[in-house]
């Protein structure tokens, strides 16, 4: 099968999306999320349009990432998906093709590809947020078998997932962080696994707690090599903040537009309605072209690194930008009015947090892309 | 357009024509500079390669801090205007001013000869707000570079401040604004140029007043000196904010374009 061009590729995805209703249900639960993702997954799937940008070992079509980025905008564009499920998809799917044994990743990737299985990340701990690299959760070698116990948070829709990757620490005291970290591939059905949800203060079990108490693991299930964890999840950073920050920005404009109309409903005095409005699209237009040029970077072969930081500080700005703006111009619908902006304007505080915060984002920056050396 | 592709230099001549309009910025400003860009050949680079020659000699004119009356040119270049004149520019809040091609004494900040005249005609501001979006960036950029200097070599508490967080947080947000305002500038823009231009303006200037404040900062009292150069960094930004319209103002009047129109362009698209 021939890969079509960008233009092509979009306008025909475009016709089949206007072909094929898939219109989510009412149930706005997260429960109704998910089920709605794995049902479009499933469509696009099975339509192809969920098997281009992905290599054809894995259950793809081939051609570039930047078809998937298409994909991703004019799907969570028109609210058909939510941004969080599918991001878990972005993310851990190019990971498990890098570094999964390939049977493995061939077994696999097209069940998450397909909405057959959802999967999630663990890494973050109590004890371990920032500083990601401190993690205590420990592997213990077997024979062919490794032993897990200890403790992930915030562990993205894990009551809903089949697997997770998993970071653990398998070096002694005296190995560098940076080499005692090993991933592995967890079916979340093994015995010793419990999964706690979390509810946040925007009123969705999004996040978990994860424990894993005495979970035997099998060595094939290693993902790169012992001591290569930390490499794997820096290689996942690039993930996070390409492909899955394209969709992200889509739904960020689609609610965005939201609030013009809404605003225009009501009306109001002019010209400091104008500067916020304005304020607010300079904010995601500025993000949208960096991460315009972050895509075409990746798709002409470039490593992203350190400077993906930048669209992280740019997203998170826009978002709470963008969210602080419905509060003030949109009067009560946060706090008296129990709506869609109320849930959203809560979650976009985190936004400075999660995926690495603000401040190390900045310490990312300084450090290696200014070059000021250590703190 | 293919004609345009061909004339495209490769990334090596482009080097040095860099390097060599670089050191001659270095070497003067004003009406020599002008003279000197003529010798180089800007008129012909600014019409056969626009793309190309705007972006690079308005951000070395931000980077190297000197000056020249060649937003005249990019302005009569959209107008089909006659070679040498002045049309007058908007000014931020409804005022016009023209870009004298003569040194002169006036009154204007940091010793542009920009000055006040009471009207001018409406014109397509694009090119033009584009070219001052480059020098913005370029005028921001030198404020980073010598602010970055200035926390390497500094010690303080027996510490370079460049190890401190409250410094490197500075210095990182004024990278943040600088990139994000480079991407706007660069973006294609074909569906709508002059929306793409407005905010490309509105984003560099915004970057500049963010260098200005941030920079300022980190290089404290000497930074507050006529001895040290940051003051003529900041005071281009702070003018060049105001021609062409001000971030504030450019701002607003796409916000003002949203309402009209109900919804939010995409102009960046894959």
């Amino acid at each position: 099968m021939t890969v079509p061009s960008t233009a092509e590729f979009r306008s025909q995805l475009v016709a089949w999306l206007d072909d094929n209703d898939l219109t989510p249900p009412a149930d706005r639960s997260l429960q109704g999320h998910m089920r709605q993702f794995a049902r479009v997954q499933r469509a696009l799937y099975d339509a192809d349009w969920g098997r281009y940008g992905w290599p054809q070992h894995a259950g793809g079509l081939g051609g570039a990432a930047i078809l998937r980025a298409i994909v991703g905008e004019e799907v969570v564009g028109r609210r058909l998906a939510e941004p969080g499920p599918y991001s878990m998809l972005e993310v851990l799917a190019p990971t498990m093709i890098d570094y999964a044994p390939a049977e493995l990743a061939a077994e696999m990737v097209p069940r998450l590809l397909s909405g057959e299985e959802q999967w999630c990340q663990g890494f973050s701990e109590p004890g371990s947020g920032s500083d990601l690299a401190s993690l205590t959760t420990r592997a213990v070698q077997r024979g062919d078998e490794w032993i897990v116990n200890g403790q992930k948070v915030w562990t993205s829709f894990a009551q809903y997932s089949h697997r997770c990757i998993l970071l653990t620490r398998t070096g002694d005291a005296d190995t560098p962080n940076h080499e005692a970290i090993t991933a592995f591939f967890v079916d979340l059905d093994t015995p010793g696994i419990t999964v706690r949800p979390l509810r946040t203060m925007h009123d969705v079990d999004e996040f978990c707690e994860v424990y894993f108490d005495d979970v035997v693991v099998d060595a094939s299930r290693m993902l790169g090599k012992p001591g290569g964890g930390w490499r794997l999840a820096m290689d996942l950073l690039p993930y996070e903040r390409s492909t899955c920050f394209w969709q992200r920005i889509a739904y960020l404009y689609s609610r965005f537009d939201a609030l013009i109309g809404e605003v225009g409903k009501i009306g109001g005095l002019g010209s400091s309605i104008d500067s916020d409005l304005g304020e607010a699209y300079l904010a995601l237009h500025t993000l949208r072209c960096r991460s315009r040029a972050t895509q075409h970077r990746l798709a002409d072969g470039h490593k992203l690194g350190p400077d993906t930081s930048i669209d992280k500080v740019l997203l998170a700005n826009a978002e709470q930008r963008l969210y602080d703006t419905a509060r003030d111009l949109l009067p009560g619908a946060v706090e008296l009015d129990n709506t869609d902006w109320r849930t959203e304007f809560l979650y976009s505080r985190a936004a400075t947090i999660y995926g690495g915060t603000a401040e190390v984002q900045r310490n990312i920056i300084a450090r290696r892309l200014l070059d000021l050396g250590k703190e | 357009m293919d004609s345009e592709s061909d004339l495209a230099p490769d990334s090596e001549s482009l080097q040095l024509l860099e390097d060599g309009l670089r050191k001659t910025m270095l070497s003067t400003s004003g009406a020599a500079l002008d003279a000197a860009l003529a010798d180089l050949g800007w008129a012909d680079m600014l019409a056969d390669m626009p793309d190309l020659a705007i972006p690079l000699v308005f951000r070395l004119l931000g980077e190297t801090g000197s000056h020249a009356s060649v937003l005249n040119d990019v302005l009569l270049e959209t107008i089909g205007g006659l070679p040498g004149g002045t049309p007058p520019m908007p000014y931020a809040g409804g005022g016009w001013v023209v870009w004298e091609r003569q040194n002169s004494d006036n009154s204007t900040l940091g010793g542009l000869p920009l000055r006040q005249v009471p009207d001018g005609e409406l014109m397509r501001l694009g090119d033009a707000r584009r070219a001052v979006g480059w020098w913005l960036v370029g005028s921001a950029r030198a404020m980073l570079t010598l602010a970055r200097q200035h926390a390497l070599e500094r010690v303080q508490f027996g510490k370079h401040i460049s190890s401190f967080q409250a410094v490197r947080h500075r210095l990182a947000e004024t990278l943040v604004a600088i990139e994000g305002a480079e991407a706007t500038l660069s973006l294609p823009g074909d569906d709508n140029p002059d929306l793409t231009a407005l905010l490309a303006k509105a984003a560099a200037g915004k970057a500049a007043l963010t260098a200005a404040r941030h920079c300022q900062q980190v290089l404290g009292g000497i930074g507050f000196t006529a001895e040290h150069d940051l003051h003529h960094h900041v005071k281009r930004s702070l003018v060049l904010d105001g021609l062409l319209g001000s971030s504030r103002e450019l701002t607003r009047k796409a916000g003002a374009g949203l309402r009209a129109r109900g919804s939010a362009p995409r102009l960046a698209q894959l």
